[in-house]
């Protein structure tokens, strides 16, 4: 099930509300536990079955480390440890990186792998197999739990209600933030509802609502054209306004999901990490990671990066180091070439950054470092965006001037024309300037305001929705 | 946030959201949409089946969308912020100059065109009778011109060629469609919200396949015929998928007179039983329905069989698509009978059927778009 959708926001959500509010406090997890389950199931009901794996080997796995770590068993519960993440990573590679290197293997005459198409289920019946929705995200999650109990920052979870109600909640289960157990456990067990809490989430929720309907759908349809634009056609000025569209298409839907999860996780009494800071303002691309997916930065940096040595090693080890985790983060975003390769950009950008750039930068001025920053995210975008290895050449040679279809022909002026409102409000919703704005608002104004926006934004999203035919989901590769 | 804003910002989200929910469980569901004229989904029913498969779900979904409350509303709506927001398409129409709605046409799957083709030219070396192919161009192509500045649309005139360069040279081509509409593409020769011809569309359209079928000197010039305005309230096809609201509707208009001419329809059934019933050069009991342009021969039908009792002249089979319905009243005084096959529905031999019923020519005639996605042409060959 997808948030941007009139079942979501018409059926599911108020039957969530109704039952979670209407249900005594120390049974609220049990009924989100159910909920998260039909979540999870509407769109692929036998992968729930991954849902019950994933809660009672990672339940088993804490309570084994505690009971370890209790004894003084150390070597027991690093074992125990390993066993977790040997399972949660045998999940993940399983069902996502599984065909991709047989498929990759069987081009190189290597047949050992079979490619699956369909997993057998009991009674002579199989499903396809294709990529459970959201396993990146709760495999990591789940991952951080049991590493979490042996470093001491959590404890395990006595209750498996509430350890499964960790594992599926709905609102980050499928597209993060992603949420480690330390910074949620907690408010497993006990959280405040409050009504200052639920309108700050509504707000929250009908902000990232109005990103994904209103900017990143409509952008997509930009990009879209351009991506299945043949080679021939393509012209400079459709180039960059095909990787522009896919820029904001991808912030805005990622970054409005979160807005959206946070939203709702606060309508539930959680409250989650930010995943999201402006990250098209950076001035540097060490700073863009800061801003960009920080709950996968964050965690990469503490489960992988740190782990490895972290920077206390010596250069060479740094940069193999630096290296695995952004070979790491790339492959994250999905089983493909590419997405290596776009995570090894970044790789080799950052460490040019580290060791001779940043020094250099802080004397330009703010604009150039801007268009610095911006350039290489575009550039990143395009090895994201364009799978097919055969098409990026000639897309990168049409963005430097060597288009087939010349600088610019009538249908890229078409497109800018029609695309130009929504580019320039994505561009400043791009930045702190809304917020901005706001703040300088008096009390009074603003508490006019706020409702007649929340509606406004609510309504229009409405309006999309309902004519919906077009409502992709970006990410059902992670 | 004191308190108490807070809890009113609540009570209105939760507020909204009831009312919505309210508002789906007391609206009865509707069968059909008139405005998007297509049937609505319905309630799934819920089997093991389903649910493990996970198509209760989508289709719940589905459902949910399309029954919707006040769903016409919302999506004028959609349609209205587009266009605020510099948009000048909405589901693939175009927003055009004078009042007008026009598909988008992308470039086409070559495979299917060619194949299409091939189709046509199997069914000619089978005939038995002379074959005749015309592609009628449509707005896109004729009314270019309207089109949002720039905007994209593929040449239908390059399909044309394609498809003319892949026939033998036995297939006679009604080229002149090809300049008879563009000629006098300043008159309302479209409609402006729906795809097909309008009669006087339909009046150039035959002046082009009569010279074609080899009876140019017959052509009767349109002063023949009186102009009776049937409609002035149709809002077509293309209106319905854009979501558009904002246009003025279409005219409708007919110019030769349904005296003596008898149509009779056949209906074939799953076990090849066939059943005839009678229908009208002009069903004006369409007119009170948002499908009007159906009141041409009443709409779809397998096999339509046009009398004309003009008993000394030729007889016609078309090959059809919907485009043919307006054309057949002005083909009406030069051919005795008029057959019209549509491969949607007519899946038995066509060139049998010419056979036993002493046919002396066949047409076979398609609007571009129509033709290139056409995945029904490959009966015709049998």
């Amino acid at each position: 099930m997808v948030f941007s959708s009139v079942f979501f926001l018409f059926t599911y959500l108020p039957i969530v509300l109704f039952a979670y509010y209407i249900t005594p406090l120390r049974w609220r997890n049990a009924v989100l536990l159910v909920v998260n389950l039909i979540f999870y199931g509407w769109g692929e009901p036998v992968y729930i079955a991954i849902m019950f794996l994933s809660t009672a080997i990672d339940y088993t796995h804490g309570r084994l480390v505690e009971k370890c770590k209790a004894r003084n068993n150390d070597k027991g519960a690093r074992m125990a440890v390993a066993s977790s993440v040997f399972f949660n990573l045998a999940l993940l590679f399983f069902f996502k990186y599984w065909n991709f290197i047989a498929g990759s293997l069987a081009g190189l005459g290597l047949t050992f792998m079979p490619i699956i198409q369909s997993l057998p289920l009991p009674g002579g019946h199989s499903i396809p197999f294709t990529l459970p929705i959201g396993i990146s995200f709760y495999t990591f999650q789940t991952m951080s739990y049991t590493i979490d109990v042996y470093r001491g920052d959590a404890k395990a979870q006595r209750s498996i209600i509430n350890f499964g109600t960790f594992v599926t909640l709905f609102p980050q289960l499928i597209a993060g933030p992603i949420i480690k157990y330390k910074d949620l456990g907690d408010q497993i067990d006990h959280r405040d509802h409050t009504v200052e809490k639920f309108a700050s989430g509504v707000q929250r929720f009908t902000v990232g609502a109005a990103k994904k309907v209103l900017l990143a759908n409509n952008l997509g349809m930009l990009w879209d054209t351009y991506k299945a634009l043949p080679t021939a056609q393509l012209t400079t000025l459709g180039a960059w306004l095909g990787i522009l569209a896919f820029s904001f298409q991808l912030y805005f839907d990622f970054s409005g999901y979160s807005d959206m999860a946070i939203g709702l996780g606060r309508m539930l009494g959680f409250e989650f990490l930010e995943n999201f800071n402006y990250p098209y303002i950076s001035r540097s691309l060490t700073e863009f990671w800061r801003r960009w997916h920080i709950s996968l930065g964050t965690w990469f940096r503490e489960y992988l990066y740190i782990p490895l040595g972290g920077n206390r090693v010596s250069k060479p080890r740094l940069l193999f180091n630096l290296m695995v985790v952004w070979a790491a983060t790339g492959i994250w975003h999905g089983a493909s070439w590419n997405f290596l390769l776009w995570g090894l950009y970044y790789g080799v950008l950052l460490v040019v950054e580290k060791f001779f750039l940043n020094a250099w930068m802080e004397r330009w001025p703010n604009w150039l470092r801007h268009v610095y920053a911006l350039f290489f995210i575009a550039i990143g975008w395009t090895l994201f965006a364009v799978e097919d290895f055969s098409h990026l050449g000639p897309y990168f040679r049409a963005m430097f001037g060597l288009a087939e279809g010349g600088l610019m022909n009538g249908a890229a002026l078409y497109y800018l024309r029609s695309y130009l409102p929504m580019l320039v409000m994505a561009a400043l919703s791009s930045t702190p300037l809304g917020k901005t704005l706001w703040d300088k608002l008096g009390e009074k104004s603003k508490k006019l305001l706020l409702p007649i926006l929340l509606m406004a934004a609510l309504l229009i999203c409405t309006c999309y929705l309902v004519d919906a035919t077009y409502n992709p989901f970006l990410y059902f590769r992670f | 946030m004191s308190k108490k804003y807070a809890l009113f910002l609540t009570v209105l989200f939760c507020g909204f959201l009831g009312v919505m929910v309210t508002a789906n469980a007391l609206t009865p569901d509707r069968e059909f949409s008139q405005v998007e004229n297509r049937p609505l989904a319905q309630r799934p029913a819920l089997s093991l089946q389903s649910l493990v498969s996970g198509d209760f779900m989508s289709d719940y979904e589905t459902y949910v969308t399309d029954q919707f409350p006040g769903r016409d509303g919302w999506t004028a709506a959609k349609a209205y912020a587009e266009k605020l927001v510099g948009k000048q398409e909405n589901n693939g129409v175009y927003f055009c100059a004078d009042s007008t709605l026009i598909s988008r046409f992308d470039a086409p799957d070559e495979k299917r065109v060619a194949n299409n083709a091939k189709y046509v030219a199997q069914f000619a070396e089978k005939a038995g009778v002379p074959v005749t192919f015309g592609l009628i161009p449509t707005q896109a192509y004729v009314w270019a011109d309207k089109l949002p500045q720039g905007a994209p649309t593929y040449d239908q005139r390059t399909v044309y060629a394609d498809v003319a360069g892949a026939l033998p040279d036995t297939i006679t081509l009604v080229d002149s469609l090809w300049t008879a509409l563009p000629d006098h593409k300043d008159e309302g020769i479209f409609y402006r919200t729906d795809h097909h011809w309008t009669s006087l569309g339909a009046y150039y359209g035959y002046t082009a396949v009569m010279e074609a079928l080899g009876l140019g000197d017959e052509v009767l010039p349109l002063s023949t015929y009186q102009k009776t305005t049937v409609s002035d309230e149709f809002y077509g096809t293309v209106f319905s998928s854009s979501g558009v609201r904002w246009v003025e509707p279409d005219e409708m208009d007919v110019y030769v007179p349904e005296e003596g001419i008898t149509v009779t329809s056949r209906i074939y059934d799953a076990s090849g039983k066939i059943t005839e019933e009678p229908r009208q050069l002009y069903d004006e009991s369409f007119l009170e329905k948002k499908d009007k342009y159906s009141m041409f021969l009443g709409g779809q039908q397998a096999l339509g069989i046009v009398k004309t009792g003009n008993a000394d002249k030729p007889k016609l089979l078309i090959i059809r698509d919907s485009y043919s319905d307006s054309l057949v009243p002005f083909l009406t005084p030069h051919f005795s009978e008029i057959h019209l096959i549509d491969p949607r529905y007519y899946k038995l031999s066509a060139s049998q059927y010419i056979a036993d019923n002493g046919i002396d020519q066949a047409l076979v005639l398609y609007s571009v778009p129509n033709f290139v996605t056409d995945a029904n042409l490959v009966w015709i060959t049998r």
